[in-house]
């Protein structure tokens, strides 16, 4: 059920698991969108002459996954800050997967906290995060 | 904490280096929420009344320059994060205006030696002059030996 409203909302409760595009066509259109077309993001066999394991996905891609997660689970939060690890490549056509957890609930403020965690099939955390968030009370 | 980090960030800390002006396409907005995997029409629709750009879209803007001049070089600096701050949305249609500056400075020494955090943050404004966005990049440099 989505949350509307802060008392919606329950301390230490799981947001729905969230499994973002993480193709190599949606990363290198995200890169190209914002200037950033190196091959790294663009092309499996050119990254790894860079040395990589293959194209990633951009990190404020994934950082961008975190916010819709959030919004998928509460439309209509408003986002007040959102603070993003980079702990290890998220590698395009590789399946991930999010999941959130509220960790705490500020009555007085009207907000929320959520840790945020990207990861792979093999359940190795790729990028983790914070994110304070508004929702009407 | 170390006197030469202490030194550095007495000389550089919060002072503007670098300005510089963002047009806020609409198409690109909607295109980098869709590619996020964002479903809200304010996010999407142009013509929605809180038409917005998604709250991480200010990550992608870079300023000119990552770091003042003569800034000391410790190593390869490498992207240890990145914190976005929303204080008001901004619209896309707009020109808006990125002022960086270096917001912290520290270090974290671990048993390959001491590692120097550089955090950047450019803060958003509107061309009526409101604060409407920072946008924080941590970058951490291993200090060469």
């Amino acid at each position: 059920m989505p949350i509307n409203t802060l008392s919606d909302v329950e301390f230490g409760e799981d947001l729905p698991t969230f499994v973002p595009d993480t193709s190599l066509a949606t990363g290198a259109n995200f890169a190209k969108l914002v200037g950033w077309d190196g091959p790294r993001f663009t092309d499996h066999e050119a990254a790894k002459k860079e040395g990589l394991a293959g194209a990633m996905i951009p990190g404020i891609l994934s950082q961008g996954y975190l916010i819709a997660m959030i919004h998928n689970w509460a439309p209509p939060a408003e986002i007040i800050t959102v603070d993003t690890v980079f702990r290890a490549p998220v590698m395009a056509d590789d399946a991930h997967t999010i999941t959130g957890v509220v960790t705490d609930i500020d009555e007085d403020a009207g907000t929320v906290e959520i840790d945020l965690t990207v990861s792979n099939e093999k359940s190795e955390t790729r990028v983790f995060g914070t994110a304070t968030v508004r929702l009407p009370t | 904490m170390d006197a030469d980090i202490e030194e550095i960030r007495g000389k550089f800390l919060n002072l503007d280096f670098d300005e510089k002006q963002f047009h806020v396409d609409p198409a690109v907005t909607t295109e980098y929420a869709r590619l996020c995997g964002e479903t809200a029409d304010r996010f999407l629709n142009e013509s929605h009344e809180d038409f917005q750009a998604p709250p991480t879209y200010v990550a992608s803007l870079s300023g000119s320059r990552m770091l003042p001049e003569n800034f000391p070089r410790f190593g390869i600096g490498m992207d240890a994060g990145k914190g976005i701050e929303c204080l008001q949305p901004v619209r896309p249609g707009t020109t808006i205006t990125g002022k960086t500056h270096l917001h912290d400075i520290y270090t974290k020494t671990g048993r390959s030696g001491r590692m120097i955090f550089v955090v950047t943050r450019i803060e958003f404004y509107d061309e009526a002059g409101n604060h409407l966005a920072n946008s924080d990049s941590r970058m951490v440099m291993r200090e060469k030996s």
